[in-house]
Parts: C-alpha cells; sequence; structure tokens
C-alpha cells in the first residue's frame, strides 16, 4: 500500500484521529478515514491551524449512531439493560434490608468524607499562596541572617542598600516597608462629618511595587508611585473613606503631614497573598514621618523582593546575592548573609531558627493532610469490614445468579456497583455537610480564607477522589464473592476465601485501631504542650494589660495622661518601651562591655522604656535599683540588664559598670529576673533595658486590676480623648496578642481535637459492626458450648480473645510510630515538656477498655440467651 | 414505504453520482454539490445521504485501489443500480408531467 512517505507532510490532530478509530465501525473506518485525511490535506496546503479544526469538526460530525462500532456484547442489548436493571433493584433491596447496617456505613463515610473535604479545601487554599502573581517562578523575597557567637538570627527583610545591578538575572527589586503600627497603620478620617477615623494598614514602596506583583489597579494609573506625592488605596478604602467611588485624582491630608493625590484605586488584594495592605504610598512619606535623611534612610531594613528575568535556583541566587557588590562590604563585616527564598514558599516554609530554614507552617499542614488521610482510610476500611463480612449472607444469592449464567465480571460489576452507589450516596452527604460545615470551620480556623467546593479543579478531584475510593472499597469483596462456586455455595459449604477475609479484616482492624490511637496520642500531647506554653511563666505579667498606640501629642502630655489615669484606682500602672516583651523583634548584637573580646558576637534584646516600665511589667529586682522618675540624663542613660545578660557579660559586680549601646554609654543600675520576649518556639535571650525618652518608645502599657477590664478600659478612652479629640484609640489586649502568638498552634489544637473526636467514633462503629457480625457468625458455637456448660464469662472471654492479639499488635505499632512524630513535634519548641507516659498508658488502656466492653456488650444478649433458641432453629 | 419516497437532497446527490460516472465518492460527491447546486454540506451528511441510498437500493459501491491523497486509503465508489436510475426518470417525469400541467396562464407575469 503506498502510505505517503514524505516526513513533512503535516498529520491531522492525533487524538481526534484516534478517537475517531476508537469508535468508528470498522467497515466504514476506511472510506470515512479517508474522506477526512483527503478533505485534510488539501486544506493544510493553505492553512494547517484551519485544516486541523476543519478535521476535527469532521471527526465530531462523523460520529453518528450508524458510525458508532457495536460493543461485542451488543447482540443483545435487551438483556444487559435488563441485568442493569436487576443489580440496581438488588442493591436498593440490599440497602433497604438492614436500614440500620447501611446508614451506619453511609454515616461513617459520608463524615470522614466531608472532614477529607474540608482538609483538601484548606490544603488547597494554604498552597495556593502568593501563586498568583505572574510568574511566580521568578519571584524571591530576600531573607536576612546575622551570625552571632554560636546561633544566628534571621529575618525577613534586607538592607535598603540592597544593590542587585551586578546580577544578570535579577530584573526588578521591590522594597516593602511593612509594620503593624504607625506609619503604616494610619487613621483616616472618613468625608463625612464628625465621624471616628477608621485604621487602615499600608505599605511603603517604590515603583516597581505594582509591576511586579500582580495586584490588579480597578482605576488610574497602571504605574504608580513614581512620584512623592502619589497614594494608590484599595476599593476597600475608597468606600470605606471617600464613599463615592469616583476617587482618582483626589488631593487629601495624610496623618496630618502631607498632601498625598490619589493615582490609582486597586482591586482588593486577594486573602491568599501574604502581603496584604490597602494603602501604598512611596518610600519618600516614610522618611518624612520618620523624620531622618536619605542615608539614614538607606540604613534600615525592610522588606525585599527580587524578580528574576529568567527561572533560576534559588541556591544559586543565594550565592549571588551574597557577593560584596550586593551586600555591601560594611554589612559583610557585621556577618550579614543573604538568602533568597522563592515567594511561593513564604507562606509555608518561612520559619528560620538559628539560621535554619524549618518547615514552619508546612508541618501544620501535612499534619492535616495525614490525619484527613488516615480519616479516611479508616472509614474505607470500615466500609470493607462490613461488606464482605456480611458476603457470607449473599452467597446464595451468586450462587443462584451464576446457576442461571451470570459471567464473573457481571458479579464483580454487580459489587462494585453496589459500593460505588453507597460511596456516591456518602460523597454527596459529604459534600452537602462540608458546604453547610464551612463557616464553623472557617471560625475555628480563625482567618477571612476564601473556601470554595465548586471550584477550579476541586470536583475532578473529588470525582476521581469517589471513583477510587468505592474501587478500593468494592474490588475485595467484589473479587471475594465472585469465586465463589455456586454447587458449595448452595450446598451451604463456605470455600476458603471466606475464612480468609476473616484474617483480612483483623489486618484492617488492626491498621484502623492504631491509626486512631496515634491520633488521640498526638493529639493529648498537642493540648499538653499548649497548656504549658500558655502556662508557663514568661518572667513579666502580661495578663490585665492593655496595650494602645500612642500618638507623639499623648507622649508630649503624658504626665497629663497619667494623671487622668490615675483618677481610677483601678489602674495601676502606666508605661511605655518601644517593643512589646511578648514579642520582641530583632536583636542587636552592636552591644560592647568591659572585658569582651574581639570576636565575641552576641545578640541582645534592646528595649527601650519608660522608667516605670519593670515595675508595670511587675519584674522583680533582683540587685541594685529601678529607675527613678528623674529627668533623662543626655550624657549617658541607665540601664537595667537580665539576669542572663549578666551571665553572657561574665560581670561580678554589675551594678555601676558602663556598658555601650551602638557607642553611647549607659550604665548599669540594676539586674531583673530573666524573662522571654519571643514565643517559646526560641529560647531565652540576654534583655538591655535601657531608659528612653517617652517620645523614642511605641508603645504605651495599662496594668489594671483583675476583674475591672470594661471600666479600666473606659477609664483609658476617655483619659485619651482628653488628649486627643480627633483620634479613636487603637489598643490591644496582652492576652490577645499572646493567644495571636500561638495562632497556629492553637487553631492546629482546635482542629485536631476536633478529628480526634471523629475518628474515635467512626473506629467505634467499625469495632462495633465487625462485633455484631463475629457473634452472629459464631451463635451456634456459642450456644453448644453453653450446653456444655461453659460460664458467661468464659464466653466472653472467648469473644474477646480473638481481638486482644489485634489491640495489642495495634498498640505495637502505633507506640513507636507515634512517639516518634510527636517528639519531632516537641522539638520545635525551645520549651516543651517531657513525652508524656502516662498519656501513652492512658489512651491504650481506654482503646482497649472500649474494644472489650463493646465485644461484651454486643456478646452478652447472644450469651445470655437460652441456648435451646439459637439451636433448635432449622 | 421505504424504497420508493426520493428527497430532494437524496435525489440532488443521486444525479451527482450519476454525473461522476465513474469516480463517484465522499469527498467528489460533496465538491460536485457545491459546484452544480450550490450547496455546502458537511462530508459526514454526504455520507449519510450516501449509505441511505444504498440501503435503499438505488446505488451500490465497490472499494477502489488505494490513493495517495488519502493517506494509502481506499475510496468506495457509488455506481447507480438499475432501480436508482428508474427512480431518477420517474422523478423526472413526474417533474415535467407537472409541470407542463400547470396553465399557461399562473406564468404569465404580466401584472
Amino acid at each position: 500500500m503506498p502510505i505517503p512517505n514524505n516526513k513533512q507532510l503535516p498529520t491531522p490532530p492525533r487524538w481526534a484521529n484516534q478517537f475517531l478509530q476508537w469508535y468508528c465501525r470498522q467497515d466504514l473506518l476506511e472510506e470515512i478515514q479517508g474522506d477526512a485525511y483527503e478533505l485534510y490535506y488539501r486544506t493544510v496546503k493553505k492553512n494547517k491551524w484551519r485544516a486541523d479544526l476543519e478535521f476535527t469538526w469532521n471527526v465530531i460530525r462523523f460520529f453518528r449512531i450508524k458510525n458508532i462500532r457495536k460493543s461485542k456484547k451488543g447482540e443483545h442489548p435487551q438483556l444487559y439493560a435488563a441485568m442493569l436493571k436487576n443489580i440496581l433493584l438488588v442493591s436498593f433491596r440490599n440497602f433497604w434490608r438492614q436500614p440500620g447496617h447501611s446508614l451506619l456505613n453511609v454515616a461513617g463515610l459520608s463524615v470522614s468524607f466531608a472532614c477529607a473535604f474540608l482538609i483538601l479545601l484548606w490544603v488547597v487554599y494554604e498552597f495556593s499562596f502568593d501563586k498568583f502573581h505572574e510568574d511566580t517562578d521568578q519571584l524571591f523575597s530576600v531573607i536576612t541572617h546575622v551570625e552571632a557567637d554560636g546561633a544566628a538570627q534571621s529575618y525577613p527583610v534586607a538592607s535598603a542598600s540592597i544593590d542587585i545591578s551586578s546580577i544578570p538575572e535579577g530584573e526588578k527589586v521591590v522594597t516593602v516597608s511593612t509594620g503593624s503600627r504607625w506609619p503604616h497603620v494610619l487613621c483616616f478620617k472618613p468625608e463625612v462629618e464628625n465621624s471616628e477615623c477608621i485604621y487602615l494598614s499600608g505599605v511603603y514602596s517604590n515603583e516597581n511595587l505594582f509591576s511586579v506583583f500582580k495586584f490588579e489597579i480597578a482605576e488610574g494609573d497602571p504605574n504608580p508611585l513614581g512620584k512623592p506625592d502619589q497614594i494608590v488605596i484599595s476599593e476597600k478604602m475608597a468606600n470605606l473613606i471617600f464613599k463615592n467611588q469616583n476617587v482618582v485624582g483626589k488631593t487629601f491630608q495624610v496623618d496630618n503631614r502631607a498632601e498625598m493625590t490619589i493615582v490609582a484605586v486597586m482591586k482588593d488584594i486577594p486573602t491568599n497573598s501574604s502581603l496584604q495592605f490597602d494603602f501604598a504610598m512611596p518610600f519618600a512619606f516614610l522618611q518624612k514621618e520618620w523624620g531622618i535623611d536619605e542615608n539614614r534612610m538607606k540604613n534600615n531594613f525592610f522588606n525585599t523582593y527580587i524578580k528574576t528575568n529568567v527561572k533560576i535556583d534559588a541556591a544559586t541566587l543565594t550565592d549571588k546575592l551574597n557577593t560584596e557588590s550586593v551586600v555591601t562590604k560594611e554589612l559583610k563585616e557585621q556577618k550579614v548573609n543573604y538568602q533568597a527564598l522563592p515567594l511561593k514558599d513564604w507562606r509555608l516554609k518561612s520559619h528560620f531558627e538559628g539560621g535554619q530554614q524549618l518547615s514552619g507552617r508546612l508541618e501544620y499542614v501535612v499534619l492535616f493532610i495525614v490525619i484527613g488521610t488516615l480519616l479516611v482510610v479508616i472509614a474505607v476500611i470500615n466500609f470493607i469490614n462490613m461488606t464482605t463480612a456480611r458476603a457470607t449472607t449473599r452467597a446464595k444469592e451468586i450462587g443462584v445468579r451464576k446457576v442461571t449464567g451470570a459471567y464473573r465480571s457481571g458479579i464483580i460489576f454487580q459489587f462494585v456497583g453496589e459500593s460505588f452507589l453507597i460511596v456516591l450516596i456518602s460523597v454527596v452527604l459529604a459534600i452537602l455537610m462540608a458546604q453547610l460545615s464551612l463557616p464553623s470551620f472557617r471560625s475555628l480556623l480563625g482567618e477571612e480564607i476564601n473556601l470554595d467546593l465548586i471550584s477550579g479543579a476541586l470536583p475532578l478531584y473529588v470525582f476521581g477522589f469517589l471513583l477510587l475510593v468505592s474501587l478500593l472499597a468494592g474490588l475485595y469483596p467484589a473479587f471475594v464473592l465472585s469465586s465463589f462456586q455456586p454447587v458449595k455455595v448452595l450446598k451451604n459449604q463456605f470455600p476458603a476465601a471466606v475464612t480468609g477475609s476473616h484474617r483480612l479484616r483483623k489486618a484492617l482492624l488492626m491498621i484502623q485501631l492504631s491509626a486512631s490511637i496515634g491520633i488521640i496520642i498526638f493529639s493529648a500531647v498537642l493540648y499538653q504542650q499548649l497548656n504549658f506554653i500558655i502556662e508557663k511563666n514568661l518572667g513579666f505579667d502580661r495578663s490585665n494589660m492593655i496595650r494602645l498606640e500612642p500618638t507623639a501629642n499623648l507622649f508630649r502630655k503624658f504626665d497629663v495622661f497619667k494623671n487622668e489615669l490615675s483618677k481610677n484606682p483601678d489602674i495601676l500602672g502606666a508605661a511605655s518601651s518601644n517593643m512589646n516583651p511578648l514579642q520582641a523583634d530583632g536583636g542587636n548584637t552592636g552591644v560592647e562591655w568591659p572585658g569582651k573580646s574581639k570576636e565575641q558576637r552576641v545578640v541582645f534584646k534592646t528595649i527601650a522604656c519608660s522608667y516605670e516600665f519593670p515595675e508595670t511589667f511587675g519584674l522583680k529586682i533582683l540587685d541594685g535599683r529601678n529607675f527613678l522618675a528623674h529627668t533623662l540624663d543626655s550624657v549617658q542613660t541607665e540601664v537595667v540588664l537580665s539576669e542572663e545578660a549578666v551571665k553572657v557579660m561574665n560581670l561580678t559586680h554589675p551594678i555601676g559598670q558602663t556598658i555601650y549601646i551602638g557607642g553611647s554609654p549607659c550604665v548599669i543600675i540594676g539586674v531583673t529576673n530573666d524573662f522571654h520576649t519571643e514565643s517559646l518556639h526560641s529560647s531565652r535571650q540576654p534583655v538591655i533595658l535601657y531608659r528612653a525618652d517617652y517620645m523614642n518608645t511605641s508603645g504605651v502599657y495599662i496594668k489594671y486590676l483583675p476583674g475591672t477590664t470594661s471600666s479600666s478600659l473606659a477609664t483609658v478612652v476617655n483619659a485619651y480623648k482628653t488628649i486627643e479629640p480627633h483620634y479613636s484609640m487603637k489598643y490591644w489586649f496582652q492576652d490577645d496578642t499572646f493567644d495571636q502568638l500561638y495562632k497556629t498552634e492553637i487553631t492546629a489544637a482546635r482542629l485536631v481535637l476536633v478529628f480526634t473526636i471523629i475518628t474515635f467514633i467512626i473506629s467505634v462503629m467499625g469495632i462495633a459492626g465487625l462485633a455484631t457480625y463475629n457473634v452472629l457468625r459464631r451463635t451456634k458455637e456459642i450456644g453448644i458450648r453453653r450446653v456444655f456448660g461453659a460460664s458467661i464469662v468464659q464466653v466472653l472471654k472467648l469473644l474477646t480473645n480473638e481481638f486482644s492479639f489485634v489491640l495489642l499488635f495495634a498498640i505495637f505499632v502505633a507506640a513507636p510510630a507515634t512517639w516518634y512524630a510527636t517528639d519531632k513535634w516537641l522539638a520545635g519548641f525551645a520549651y516543651r515538656i517531657a513525652m508524656p507516659w502516662w498519656i501513652y498508658a492512658t489512651t491504650f488502656t481506654c482503646i482497649g477498655l472500649t474494644v472489650i466492653v463493646i465485644i461484651c456488650m454486643q456478646g452478652f444478649k447472644t450469651v445470655t440467651t437460652n441456648p435451646t433458641k439459637t439451636l433448635r432453629n432449622e | 414505504m421505504k424504497g420508493t419516497y426520493l428527497g430532494e437532497l437524496e435525489e440532488l446527490v443521486l444525479l451527482m453520482v450519476g454525473v461522476l460516472y465513474p469516480e463517484a465518492y465522499g469527498v467528489a460527491v460533496m465538491d460536485e454539490l457545491g459546484v452544480q447546486a450550490g450547496r455546502t454540506l458537511n462530508i459526514s451528511a454526504v455520507h449519510a445521504v450516501l449509505t441511505r441510498l444504498e440501503d435503499k437500493g438505488f446505488l451500490k459501491s465497490k472499494m477502489s485501489e488505494p490513493t495517495e491523497e488519502r493517506g494509502g486509503r481506499r475510496k468506495r465508489i457509488f455506481v447507480l443500480t438499475a432501480s436508482g436510475k428508474r427512480s431518477l426518470e420517474e422523478a423526472n417525469e413526474m417533474r415535467n408531467q407537472l409541470f407542463n400541467q400547470i396553465p399557461k396562464v399562473a406564468l404569465q407575469y404580466s401584472y
């Protein structure tokens, strides 16, 4: 046959051709394909694209009943329809014959599926972070590691002086200054008369912000922030502050400082972006707010993002960032190292400890993927166990089907179909449940996240999952049942496969039990550790304290403010500092003390504070004296050290010694007890408190008597109003801030608790089902044993014995695995509980007791029945 | 009854098969329909008509030699059968007869 051997000859789309070959009747294929090809070759000379399109269209048009290949079994289509109808009918009858059993199955499956769906949604959401930008693979953020003796500190920022012009791959740099307080959080007065101002948070950046990141501009200049007086606001802010949408070109005063022009309104930033802001202004404004010059600005560290023009390895970029031309010689000497972190890893893998990248949030995502999978596995095992256990009751049906001429494939199809039916019902119920519990799930997560079950590729996953589970659950029973030999089955002789499947059921039960044991222990340990953290003495008092955002005016009249506060006897004190001791960011390596060696580099937490600080926070002065209320010495200031700091400096008589912070002299006047300045993930650090002017601090802390929260807060608000009548007070409770520190852990603990309960219930359901079946199977045996004089206890022992081995084995498997996992999790905390033995012991005992109680409960009724009744029938 | 009635498109296709003798196959018929009758049809539609006519016994077919422009595939060549020829004649005759019966007046467009 002369086949065109010209290699250059174009061919029609392969899949279309394959589709044609697949459906087309063999005897018609040649002419149909021939005609299609002829037309294709004719058009392709003019236009390949058009030819492809026409070919595909023709293939679709040829898809007619007349041309479609008949299936081999097509000779008796009516027979197959009847068979299908019968199978469906039998499935439904079976479903309703034991409604309790079927509903139990469906309930177990659907609850676990619903949990799995919720977890899936959350995981998809977590992984979608920062991936909406164009060329996400080419976006990196820069992490700074500062080495100090032994350890390193990591910060998600880089120096403003970073210069990537020597890196050929580097295309653009975006420097973004973010923060959670002034000047990043500003109060904007809505244009309506007499309304309180609204706090909104924003960023300061350069003109690359909107070209590198995909924050869509709704209207106005698509490339804003080029000029110093420009501001970009979000649609939310435009609505809140200006009510009317037509704000582009409008000029208004920001923070009582400068007239800014709105050059663009951007769409609200998607929730799955790590960078969140409502307005963006150029750095010039920040410089003005801080009142510093260009050079000092260059010394600052900001969030820095790099866009490369080609795809590049993060490690390669890291190497290139650490050349002297990028880091600057000065910073190199201070042992500053940069690391390029892909932006898409920012959300899940940006947790650094001692210079090492830890997986951080990813750990929790993985944890929940594991829990979700285990949950589904447990439920599916339940389903398989129950189905195979019931197989014997259907053996006769299969026998009859086979005798009347059913193929084996038909019977397999029937059982897979039946499990598909149940799984389908469960999935539909699960989707409903998941959708209904979505709001509570959202509040449990404590995040304003967008969760949508029917978006993107999710329905596809769900369908794939449906098929997979129903195949998994249906295939084994189907193969076992369809292998029955009708002669034996109809004569009531059960084949070895049924006993074999009994062994399999036990193995599955073991997996199920060990999974539940693992989840239960893990969640108990999680709770223990969280309790430990929350109740751990931080070294200072964090409860009954309000932190409020000061204004310059407030500090100027701080005495008046304090005076107002002191009118209420419930208010115990007020102090100010530049860092919240709950979460003091950063560290200072520029501290010099007598006897310090040249190479020694130690990170201190240096906290600028007012003289009331130690007293207000309940710090104990162990040596020397507290700060005094006298006016500040302009030459040297006073410092109070923590014990740890004294130890690090190796000072025997610290009081009266002079140390230098960043070159300026300070005299040590006192020593206080140690206290934590960060979350307990990291270890305690030496602290230096130095006396500072109110103006150089950034937060006011007010301590009040326990139980007077609302009245004290009212006093504070009133005092604030006397000084700042035009501003609304921005404040936080220290306890809330503390919770925020462990938000991930607290959320995880809550979720784990919920899933643990569900796991436990489903497992119990499975064990109960299996125990019932087991007793049913051995009814006659029990009867005979009773006749021969076995006591109730003896028979119950016999029934439980069968499971005790399974239970022991499950414990044997679960214990080391859980031990490893929990230990690894606890290692992420610098302060952790010892591995709690008693949790293991209690869990094992509880699970064991539960299993035994369930078996005995199920067995008791049968055992106590008069044996004559059980033995008489048939 | 099936076999006696000839649809308009069927008649056209039947005519084309006659015109194209002995080279009448799917694509050729489709092209000819386009050129001669101004009817652009999808190739699958032409196929459907051709097979229907074959079922009715107006056409018979055989496979040709393999040809290169079809990637080495054979064509199905259609030819008129006797009954096909007769039904064409009948249709033609009936049309003429009926046309002749139209009163001359009806064809005078003098208004």
